[in-house]
Formats: structure tokens, sequence, C-alpha cells
């Protein structure tokens, strides 16, 4: 397995353009346009509306191909498209947002084929800025669904952090969970 | 989003393309971020809503190919399909326009009047 393919979707504004950009050793392919409604705008100026694309080579030699989704529902047709022939899942949920539980719901549903087959992690960001609700709210959303899958507070912008889910995500991914 | 009278000053536009050239079967403005504006079509045949985002998508990866290869500026993305053809361009830098037409050999009347009727949205957009 010389290639991985990894797809990170999650709510808008949760940091998927920033998670790529902060690992990827090549400039990320990123389809970013200005955000014409109010709602997205008072959040942030720009938005994803194909995909974000990016490389990084392992210390092993395995080359992970990055991609992210847009994150709003009505572009769900390219969550369809990015996910094919993913091995893994990394979700971020921008804990901040109105509906943190709800934003996980959403994407854990559109994806629950994909996350059965293979495998997904849950990387939960600001919450530096919003520490509510704590991590064990989404454990507990999750284990009412009989999913089991890690969840991790982390920082988009940090590389570390990054790597730190994508590290659980092929730990998962080659010993199962 | 756009003032109401300026979407009325654009719809009109569209009803023009559609009654000048017969070939377009139907016409949509999106915002690049994937909000339909206005839309006009022949009969109710169309989505045109999901046809609109999948528009910002496709403008959108059109100008990330075009930067990626330096090529300028991406003026058009033309889908051919078996049973029409479907037209992606900018009319200014905050909307694209989408047009369709149900023939195969009509490429150049499509993209002839959906390039005019561009360059008259952008001119209404401008104000």
């Amino acid at each position: 397995m010389n290639e991985i393919k990894l797809v990170f979707t999650g709510s808008m504004g949760a940091g998927k353009t920033s998670a790529i950009a902060a690992i990827s050793e090549i400039p990320v392919i990123n389809t970013d346009v200005r955000a014409t409604d109010l709602t997205t705008s008072q959040k942030k100026s720009k938005t994803t509306v194909a995909m974000d694309y990016g490389e990084l080579t392992l210390a092993d030699g395995q080359k992970l191909r990055l991609y992210g989704t847009p994150g709003q529902q009505r572009f769900d047709y390219m969550w369809k498209i990015l996910i094919k022939g993913a091995l893994g899942l990394i979700i971020l949920i921008d804990n901040s947002g109105s509906d943190p539980i709800g934003d996980l719901a959403r994407y854990v549903d559109n994806f629950r084929g994909f996350i059965n087959e293979t495998t997904a992690v849950i990387g939960i960001t600001r919450m530096d800025i919003s520490p509510e609700p704590e991590l064990q709210r989404y454990h507990d959303y999750l284990n009412e669904r009989s999913i089991q899958l890690p969840i991790f507070s982390v920082d988009a912008r940090s590389p570390e952090s990054i790597v730190m889910l994508i590290e659980a995500l092929i730990a998962m991914l080659e010993f199962g969970q | 989003m756009l003032p109401q009278n300026i979407i009325t000053q654009a719809s009109q536009r569209l009803e023009k393309l559609l009654e000048s050239c017969n070939v377009i079967n139907a016409a949509v403005i999106v915002t690049v971020d994937g909000h339909l504006c206005t839309m006009r079509q022949r009969g109710q045949q169309y989505p045109l809503e999901r046809l609109a985002t999948m528009g910002s998508t496709l403008m959108s990866l059109g100008d990330t190919i075009t930067a990626e290869l330096k090529m300028g500026t991406c003026d058009n993305i033309i889908s051919e399909n078996r049973q029409g053809l479907v037209a992606f361009m900018h009319t200014d830098q905050n909307h694209v326009l989408v047009t369709l037409a149900t023939q195969k050999n009509v490429l150049g009347m499509l993209l002839s009047h959906s390039r005019m009727c561009a360059e008259d949205l952008g001119k209404i957009f401008a104000g």
C-alpha cells in the first residue's frame, strides 16, 4: 500500500482546508470562492465549493493523498464523488457552531456506509474558544448509535494535531478497531 | 445577495436569451458559492436548483485547473453529452451563467448567445 487516499469532511468552518494546508508538502489545490450569503460570510470570507487537495509522504514512503470536501450540505454530491476509493475518513466538527452534535450526526449519517466498510476518526476544533459541548457528549452520542470511533480535540492549523488524527486513522486501518 | 431590481433585470435578460436563441432550453444564474439567483427554462423539465449549485462547483474547478496550468482565465466549461450540451461561464467575479441545449450540434449558437448574455449580465450586476 504505497498510496492512501484520505478524505477530510465536516462542518463549514471546522478547518478542513486549514488542516490539509497544515500538513501538505505541495501547494494545496483549493476551490475556495467568496461567500455571498450572510450566514457564511459572517463566519468566513471564503468557502470551498468543489474540493481541496494536498499530499503528504510518510516516513515509510507511503504517500497520503488528502482530499477535503465542501462543508455545506448543498454540495453533498461532491461528498459522494470524493469518497470513492478512499481508505479513511476524517470528520472535523466546529465546536463553536450552533449545533455541533447535530453536525456530527449529519456527517456520520451521510458517510455511514463508508464508515461501516472502513473507518473514520473525529476531530473537534475550536474547543479552546468554545469548550461546550465536552468531548464526552460526542462519545455519548456515538455510543447511543453503537458507533465506536476515536474523538480528539484538535487545532486544525496545527500540523501536530492533524498528523495525530492521521496516525490514529492509519492505526485503525492497519490493526482494526 | 442581489437586490430585487437587479434580479428582475437579470431574469428579463434570460428571457431574452431564450427568445433569441431557440436551441437554448434553460438558463440559470448562480453565485460563485452556489446560490441560485434566477432561472428560466422552456417548460418545467429540469431540476435547475441542483444544476445551479453544480455550476458553481464546475466553474471553480475550471478556474483552479486553468490557474494550475497558467493558462490565463477560464472562459467557458462545456459539457458535451449524448442528449445535449451544457455551458458554464462567468458573468463577473461573483456570478456564473449556466445554459443548456438539448441538441448536440448547436455548440456555436449556445456559446455565442450565452457569451453575449453573460456580458450583458456583467453590466447589469455592475449597476
